[in-house]
């Protein structure tokens, strides 16, 4: 029986192991090409940052572009949170008119190909007033996060047992009270999920912030990234291309360590019990 | 449901649709109505530098240059300019984008072989009579004014150069045996150092292409058909003429160097990114590339020598590439963006903030001067600019730069295909189509 | 007993027309930004399908024109195949990917989540991004791959994996795909699978059943919705796959691995030929449109008990 045991404790960890590396070794590559000497690029002998400083200098300054791309994402993150959690709510507990057809309309969103929506997204937000503003900019992403973020409200509210609502209102409590105080514990997981892809989305994207933001000071880091790195011809500078992937994907890293041990918890609380 | 709720849901819906439908209406109505823009010649304003904001938009290949003139502008004039780089791959895309919306900025900069299809969309404004008021209007290179004339009607001026040479690498001529001053004067001989270099093994390969970008090739390989007396098409770019002998020729030479393994075998599928680092990791012998790369590689620490492209047996020419520069149509500071325009050609602009960077200047009237003569690199690549062109072509983008046009095809085939004749026969047919569809 | 029956009906009926006009103000927020975000510029693009639109200018009514010439468009024919078949290799090896992945760190252990954040990582890189990563990571002279797989002994000479041949290329842009995507589903997954309460499991371990059987009757049952979602974004992205192609293979080589919105994109940007651009985005929604509407009928069925 031990035998057995420590056998397959040590075929899980391998397996795991060797995963993980595969998983790593592109971001680690990255890491440490950003520092290496590359001739031509921000650090051309020894190993240091050369190319970090180069990054923190360029365009409008590194404060500026992050502090844009914060922006944004707390508006898109704060946005999708609210539209998707009502939403998913009103999808899995009521029957209203015009139910399915709201839901397949928000679905059809993912099966729009982006670039085409983009030029009539720049001409509505021309009507709006929001062309070139970070806020018009959050209210599309948001929409482009709309149908993934839905569907697992959805999903995570139909998993709580309908008996936990109906006991609730027995005593007088009205929908919403039960929204907050009873369903919104009981779907942190979905909640943490749609909050940090809605993060990631909005962080990371470039072409969306590229076509509906034209001022130079408002424009997000991917973007000022990925000009950084062009250079004549279509050749990059892969130096810096990696040094951005590091300073883009360090924030998300930690969020992910931070939010991740919800999901444990979730997991570990049974809530779900009785 | 009750009568009564079932209405309120009926209004709700109908006043949420109807909103919708009507700013829908409404939008499409005014996108609809043409620009009303009056594309003729607004007098010249005596004071154009009245402060005004001039937005301009740049490709990142380009950031370089367009900043060093906004910034020098700005320091001496009332106007400012507030420059937008965008990526390069997605810069038609922002330009559509922001030609749908009426919103482009009042000058914007586009790659010089795209300048015909622009000018043929009305997307910059008319300014013949503006560029003609000039008084060195006659030096202006050519072959950028030539692309951004369309009808017989200007629209665009030079922003940069950038031409094709050959650059070798003197430190791995000198190991290999070969003079590391005299570079290739026919193709030919080309083929012959990069063979010897070749020779030297390890990772060090003779000569290197962008096997699989077609942007490349054009800027690589046509100098080579023209120094040779061919050409690729016709003048006004509406029938291809790939299968004619100096066509042939020049790939002839190309294939064979794949084929001994003398061109790095894996530059056989660089699509662009990569193209110009091979060089700059100094590990190969000689090729063409891009003359505003210079400086980068003698930042890397490699000694280069610049030499004109040659054809098979001799001859010199040049891609003439580069940006244009121009003033959007839609553009509602057309005096004070003039103003900019036309300062960024004149004599402060070009001979002490580009040449004195050791950029390529637009003014032949002034390409001798004090700091061109510093570099003999720089003058050689000067005189080869009267000896370039630039092809003209109003479908060039998806003819010949675009990966799923024929171009790329038809120089694939005849660099790595079965049958070199054929496929460039064939290709041509396609190139031909593409450049004729409407 | 009019009276009394009409009593109780009349309060049953304003409940759940009370409880109706709730779900459809909970539901107002997304019908609005869908409204005005989505299907306003939707509508759009439905408009300009029926023109000839230039850049700068009026546009020119002409349909059906945009639509019938898709017919003769060769290279969006055989982009539509290579589609398929790369949507339906992706599919299975992503999921099977995910899946795996999500049951391997369901169980709390020690060091799960570290292991949970390798694999999630790559979702921190924008995907256009991660894209010119692979390139250069790939790049048969210049990327690390090449000289560590000689190292390893694992190859003989360097292999061009991004362009060397058809299959390589569509091998390329899977590899880059599952690195980037499967700890995202990975975690879509987890979510399902940590809603099963414990003690469902317990009851059927105590009846006796097996690993295999726990697995077929109780875990995919009840992870149903999290799997038709899954398999939405996946199928429906793998459909509408663009930057991978774009960026790390440039459809080539030799147009091998061009997809449907790549030649919309060329459309629209190389060609500025918008209302061709819309025409086929247009055609390529209405298919999406009817085939998710089938899968989610069949995801679907004989599930959810009330509300459906």
């Amino acid at each position: 029986m031990r035998v057995q045991q420590l056998a397959a404790r040590t075929g899980y960890y391998t397996t795991a192991a060797a995963l993980a590396i595969v998983f790593l070794f592109p971001l680690v590559w990255a890491g440490w090409a950003s520092v290496k000497p590359t001739p031509g690029s921000g650090q051309q002998v020894g190993y240091g940052f050369g190319n970090f400083i180069k990054l923190a200098h360029y365009g409008k300054g590194l404060p500026t572009y992050l502090l844009n791309s914060t922006l944004i994402a707390a508006i898109a993150v704060a946005g999708t949170l609210v539209v998707a959690t009502l939403a998913g709510y009103a999808f899995a507990r009521f029957r209203f008119p015009g139910r399915n057809l709201l839901f397949l309309a928000i679905l059809a969103i993912l099966m729009v190909p982006y670039p085409t929506l983009l030029i009539p997204l720049y001409v509505l937000l021309g009507w709006l007033g929001l062309q070139n503003t970070l806020v018009g900019l959050a209210l599309v992403l948001t929409m482009f996060q709309l149908p993934f973020a839905t569907f697992i409200m959805r999903n995570s509210f139909e998993a709580v047992p309908r008996e936990l609502d109906e006991a609730a209102m027995v005593d007088g409590a009205t929908t919403l009270a039960v929204l907050t105080r009873i369903l919104l514990p009981a779907v942190r997981p979905g909640l943490i999920t749609v909050g940090l892809f809605a993060f990631l989305a909005s962080w990371s994207d470039f072409v969306v912030p590229l076509i509906l933001i034209s001022s130079p000071d408002k424009f997000p880091l991917p973007v000022a990234v990925v000009n950084m790195q062009q250079q004549v011809f279509g050749s990059i500078d892969y130096a810096a291309l990696e040094a951005g992937v590091v300073v883009l994907a360090a924030p998300c890293m930690v969020l992910f360590l931070i939010l991740q041990r919800g999901y444990v918890r979730g997991f570990m609380s049974g809530s779900l019990k009785g | 449901m009750s009568r009564r709720s079932s209405y309120v849901l009926a209004r709700f819906w109908t006043v949420l649709i109807g909103s919708a439908a009507l700013a829908m209406f409404g939008g499409l109505a005014a996108c609809g109505k043409s620009a009303n823009k009056d594309n003729k010649e607004a007098a010249k304003s005596a004071d154009s530098d009245s402060g005004a904001t001039i937005t301009m938009w740049t490709r990142a290949a380009t950031e370089a240059q367009s900043k060093m003139l906004v910034e020098a502008y700005n320091a001496s004039h009332k106007n400012k300019v507030e420059l937008t780089v965008v990526p390069t791959d997605n810069y038609a895309q922002k330009i559509a984008t922001a030609a749908g919306g009426k919103a482009l900025p009042d000058v914007f900069a586009a790659d010089v072989i795209f300048a015909p299809n622009y000018t043929s969309k009305n997307l910059f404004l008319d300014i013949t009579s503006r560029i003609d008021a000039l008084p060195f209007k006659d030096s202006l290179a050519p072959s950028h004014i030539k692309l951004g004339t369309y009808q017989g009607k200007k629209y665009a001026v030079p922003h940069t150069i950038d031409l094709s040479v050959i650059f070798w690498n003197k430190d791995l001529y000198q190991k290999a045996g070969l003079d590391p001053e005299k570079g290739p004067t026919t193709l030919k001989e080309m083929a012959e150092h990069a063979k010897k270099i070749q020779a030297l093994g390890g990772e060090i390969a003779g000569t290197t292409l962008g096997g699989n970008c077609g942007g490349c090739g054009v800027f690589t390989i046509w100098p080579s058909i023209w120094a040779a007396g061919g050409d690729v098409m016709n003048a006004d770019g509406t029938v291809a003429t790939l299968d004619s002998q100096q066509v042939k020729d020049t790939f002839a030479v190309w294939r064979q160097l794949y084929a001994d393994g003398i061109a790095q075998p894996g530059s056989k599928d660089e699509q662009g990114p990569t193209w110009v680092g091979r060089f700059q990791s100094g590990n190969v012998g000689v090729g063409p590339m891009p003359s505003t790369t210079l400086a980068m590689m003698d930042k890397a620490g490699l000694k280069v020598g610049v030499i004109p492209i040659p054809g098979p047996d001799g001859g010199q020419s040049t891609f003439v590439g580069g940006d244009v520069l121009g003033i959007a149509a839609t553009s509602k500071n057309a005096d004070a963006a003039w103003n900019f325009l036309s300062w960024t050609l004149s004599d402060a602009a070009q001979v002490e903030v580009l040449a004195k960077n050791k950029d390529l200047i637009a003014r032949t009237d002034l390409a001798e001067n004090k700091y061109s003569a510093a570099d003999p690199r720089v003058v050689t690549t000067l005189k080869v600019l009267a000896k370039g062109r630039t092809p003209y072509a109003l479908n060039f983008n998806q003819t010949f730069n675009d990966p799923q046009g024929p171009w790329l095809a038809t120089m694939r085939a005849a660099l790595f295909g079965p049958d070199l004749n054929a496929g460039l026969t064939e290709g041509n047919a396609k190139v031909t189509a593409s450049l004729a569809q409407k | 007993m009019a009276a009394p029956n009409a009593l109780f009906s009349r309060s049953a009926a304003a409940r759940r027309s009370q409880y109706q006009l709730a779900g459809i103000a909970y539901a107002t927020p997304a019908a609005l930004v869908v409204g005005v975000f989505f299907l306003v510029p939707l509508g759009l693009v439905l408009w300009m399908s029926l023109h000839q639109w230039p850049l700068i200018g009026d546009p020119t009514f002409n349909a059906p024109a945009n639509y019938t010439r898709i017919r003769d468009n060769a290279l969006f024919i055989d982009a539509v195949w290579f589609t398929l078949k790369y949507t339906i290799v992706v599919t299975i090896l992503l999921f099977a990917a995910a899946f795996g992945l999500a049951m391997l760190v369901q169980r709390p252990r020690p060091g799960v989540g570290f292991f949970r954040t390798a694999f999630f990582l790559p979702g921190a890189v924008g995907f256009a991004t991660a894209s010119l990563l692979f390139y250069g990571l790939l790049s048969r002279d210049l990327g690390p791959l090449n000289p560590i797989l000689s190292a390893l002994g694992l190859i003989g000479k360097p292999i061009s994996w991004v362009s060397g041949s058809p299959n390589l290329a569509l091998g390329s842009s899977i590899g880059l795909v599952i690195w980037r995507w499967a700890g995202f589903n990975m975690l879509i997954l987890l979510t399902g699978l940590q809603a099963i309460p414990g003690e469902v499991y317990e009851a059927a371990r105590v009846d006796g059943a097996s690993r295999w059987q726990q697995f077929t009757r109780i875990t995919l049952p009840l992870m149903r919705p999290t799997i038709a979602l899954v398999l939405i974004l996946m199928i429906t992205g793998s459909l509408l796959a663009f930057d991978q192609f774009y960026i790390l293979t440039n459809g080539g080589p030799d147009n091998s691995t061009t997809s449907v919105v790549m030649v919309i994109v060329r459309e629209a940007f190389t060609r500025f030929d918008l209302g061709s651009a819309a025409a086929v985005s247009v055609l390529v929604l209405a298919t999406l449109i009817v085939f998710n509407v089938v899968q989610l009928r069949v995801l679907r069925r004989g599930d959810r008990p009330a509300g459906d």
